[in-house]
């Protein structure tokens, strides 16, 4: 049961062409940059291939895949190689972006491909849930991000106002 | 070992630093550890607190009449 085993699957999903492209993001996206931080689940962000007439994306065909595979369906989970895994379609254009400039890792011979360290920590203040705004602090703490390809991205997706809120909160001492 | 917090920040600072620069396979698997080792504090909390509930249930039930 690793993570291992769950990237090859959905490196191989992708070969077969049952999503048009994957990337990892969440807690285990971020390990790629951080130190491991402990999760329960892995996300995986993923993008179709555009079929005429289709306007509802359904996951059906990545479960069907998968589960024809040994993973097994919980809810909006499916468990493969122990893992629950959530398959997240990009909703905003920031995740679009993010899907979009992926990079590839290579993990001892098995390519992995996650979102840069500045659109993690920009969908973590996007989100801007408890467990995001710790995540952020720890990619400035760590200096894991590029602080101006961080500031485009916070311009450019409108999240000026969350960032300053953020700032104040977290990054200036009481005044 | 020391009592100092100054050198206790640095310390875990350092431990936190160390971890991030582990090669990405290694940091992987450690993922592996944690959620087993989450899961299983899960499990005891939960045996814990079903343990705990049967206790106190039955320290509020009443007593037979002719006990």
């Amino acid at each position: 049961m690793s993570i291992a085993q769950v990237i090859s699957l959905i490196n191989q999903m992708e070969a077969d062409g049952v999503v048009a492209r994957y990337a990892i993001g969440g807690a285990v996206g971020a390990t790629f940059y951080l130190e491991p931080l402990a999760t329960l689940d892995v996300d995986i962000f993923v993008a179709f291939h555009h079929q005429v007439g289709q306007v509802v994306v359904s996951p059906r065909p990545i479960f069907d895949y998968l589960t024809a595979r040994g993973g097994v369906v919980e809810g909006e989970y499916i468990v493969l190689a122990g893992w629950p895994v959530q398959f997240l379609p990009a909703t905003s254009p920031l995740v679009e972006e993010a899907l979009a400039e992926a990079v590839t890792v290579d993990v001892e011979g098995t390519p992995a491909r996650v979102f840069t360290a500045e659109h993690l920590a920009a969908i973590a203040l996007q989100t801007g849930r408890a467990k995001d705004h710790a995540r952020l602090l720890q990619f400035i703490e760590a200096a894991a991000i590029n602080a101006e390809r961080f500031q485009t991205l916070v311009r450019r997706h409108g999240l000026l106002d969350r960032w300053q809120t953020f700032e104040r909160r977290f990054l200036q001492g009481p005044s | 070992m020391t009592f100092d917090l100054q050198r206790i920040f640095e310390s875990k600072c350092a431990l936190r630093r160390s971890l991030a620069q582990r090669p990405v396979a290694e940091k992987l698997l450690l993922l592996d550890v944690l959620r087993d080792r989450a899961l299983a504090i899960r499990a005891a909390a939960k045996r814990q607190a079903a343990t705990m509930g049967r206790e106190s249930r039955s320290e509020h039930r009443a007593k037979p009449r002719n006990a």
